[in-house]
């Protein structure tokens, strides 16, 4: 086994362990790894976005290659930083003023079509087909996603849902129940979103005690049962330390 | 204190266990729980499988170590079938913290299927800009990653032969654990340079992306842990999304019975309470 197979193992064991046993109390275990995780995380992003960006985009094709034309992005980028010295933020806006209008250009239209016209018109997509041969047909299957009878629920549940934001009426007679059918569509939703978030939450358990019980092998030294040991005979000495000091004020 | 009321006020931490073992057991003693396949999944599937050899196969993993344990076994799946049907293999990130890990994954999978870079398969590693990146790949694949991750000049590389850009493109997939990810190469990529598209995504984001699914904005979608599960089982090499199936059916039914009787302690309180 390599070194730094094995080293990452045991780190990779130790810092799981020390993020789990939050799951008893807060202690400086749960913090140290915690604090490594925000600290790595930022400086890995920093050493990429310099290298990525800073070296390969900018400095090598304006010395190297000669492409002085990066100077002009380059230099909009470097207002921006003007942020931070009061007397000259206001160059700053020219900058912003920028990205916002190249991004509003590229995103509206495309969210607009995207989002927008191409779920209205999969909303209302005819409730009969007409399929060749069998002429005009209405499928009745719950568990087809092109079936006429879903067109029927979802065309109900958007139209619903819709109303039910809709605050410029008030929501008495027909409308009361247009609106309680879009709460129960709602309900379904957040229901059917949680229960994917429960799984999702589980997969992560599921793939971090898979690693603890990959690294409860001998080939790597046993990392997950000597590290649940540390960290048990820590967060004892912890507690018991905690109890013997006396409390402040 | 009544029972009901002693069940409520239970130290969570022995929940937490019953959980924790619920996870663990299965792990340590599998049963082997049958999979059945979604609809969705097979969609990615048949699609790459209807690809003849040689088509030109993008796969954007859009995630970090955080969702690793649900979007790795996902792209190794993928990344296996995509071999196995010898498409020529395009693999980029559009997020900066994934990049290390796309890198280990490309590399595991293609010494294990013996492909070799440049020739079979490219990583062309991160760019900044997200949605930008995408538009400016369906301009021109070559000034968006002049040179690909290892610093090879992406002009030279035989498997980018004939790929000028996202129109070239006969199938993308997103793997994603948020944005950027299927709805930006959606948004920037598809809806404008007119490639198909399947997904992959974290189990927190799949219901925001079945009506996408629905309206066949995507052809396809790897829901979590469990899509990968039955991607595994199509391919006919199981791993570790197999593996974790009966842990994840075991906590499902441990949380679906505490539900259950969290609220049959609340509504006897209630009564016990109005009565």
């Amino acid at each position: 086994m390599p070194f730094d197979t094995l080293l990452g193992a045991w780190i990779a064991t130790g810092l799981t362990l020390f993020i789990l046993s939050f799951l008893y109390e807060d202690n400086p275990l749960f913090k140290v790894a915690e604090h490594l995780y925000v600290g790595v995380s930022v400086g890995y992003t920093i050493v990429k976005a310099y290298d990525t960006v800073i070296i390969h985009l900018i400095y090598e094709p304006i010395v190297k290659q000669g492409d002085w034309s990066l100077l002009i992005p380059l230099s909009i980028g470097m207002l921006m930083l003007t942020r931070y010295v009061p007397k000259a933020a206001w160059l700053s806006r020219y900058a912003f003023a920028f990205i916002v209008g190249v991004g509003s250009g590229l995103a509206i239209p495309r969210t607009i079509s995207s989002y927008i016209l191409k779920q209205v018109e999969d909303t209302v997509r005819p409730l009969a087909s007409m399929v060749p041969g069998d002429g005009l047909t209405f499928s009745f299957n719950l568990l087809n996603p092109a079936s006429n009878l879903n067109t029927i629920i979802i065309l109900l549940g958007v139209t619903s849902v819709l109303f039910y934001f809709f605050f410029s009426v008030e929501h008495t007679g027909a409308g009361k129940a247009v609106a309680r059918t879009g709460i129960l569509f709602l309900m379904i939703s957040f229901g059917a979103a949680f229960g994917y978030t429960v799984m999702a939450r589980m997969s992560l358990l599921i793939g971090r005690l898979t690693d603890l019980i990959e690294f409860s092998d001998p080939s790597y030294g046993r990392a997950t049962l000597w590290l649940a040991a540390v960290t048990v005979a820590a967060l004892v000495i912890w507690a018991r330390q905690r109890r013997e000091q006396p409390p402040e004020g | 204190m009544t029972f009901a009321e002693r069940m409520l006020k239970i130290d969570r931490r022995i929940i937490f266990a019953v959980i924790g073992l619920c996870t663990l057991l299965p792990l340590l003693y599998p049963v082997g729980l049958p999979i059945k396949v979604s609809p969705e999944v097979r969609g990615v599937y048949d699609y790459i499988e209807s690809l003849p050899p040689g088509s030109v196969f993008l796969l954007s993993m859009d995630f970090d170590p955080a969702s690793k344990p649900e979007l790795y076994p996902q792209s190794i799946a993928i990344l296996r079938h995509a071999f196995r049907k010898n498409l020529r293999v395009i693999v980029m990130t559009l997020w900066v913290t994934g990049t290390g890990l796309a890198d280990q994954v490309i590399s595991q999978i293609a010494q294990e299927t013996g492909k070799v870079n440049g020739r079979d398969y490219v990583f062309l590693g991160w760019s900044p800009g997200a949605g930008s990146v995408i538009i400016n790949m369906g301009q021109d694949l070559y000034t968006t990653f002049p040179v690909d991750y290892y610093g090879k000049p992406t002009k030279e590389l035989p498997v980018l032969e004939g790929v000028q850009n996202l129109r070239d493109v006969n199938y993308a997939v997103s793997l994603a654990a948020g944005n950027p990810g299927v709805e930006a190469w959606y948004v920037f990529g598809k809806d404008k340079y007119k490639f198909e598209l399947g997904g992959g995504c974290t189990g927190v984001i799949a219901p925001g992306l079945y009506p996408l699914l629905r309206s066949g904005q995507i052809n396809g979608l790897i829901g979590g842990l469990r899509g990968a599960a039955e991607y595994e089982s199509l391919i006919g090499q199981k791993g570790r999304a197999v593996a974790g199936m009966d842990a994840q059916s075991a906590t499902h039914f441990a949380i679906i019975v505490l539900v259950i009787l969290c609220n049959i302690f609340y509504v006897s309180l209630r009564r016990k309470q109005k009565g």
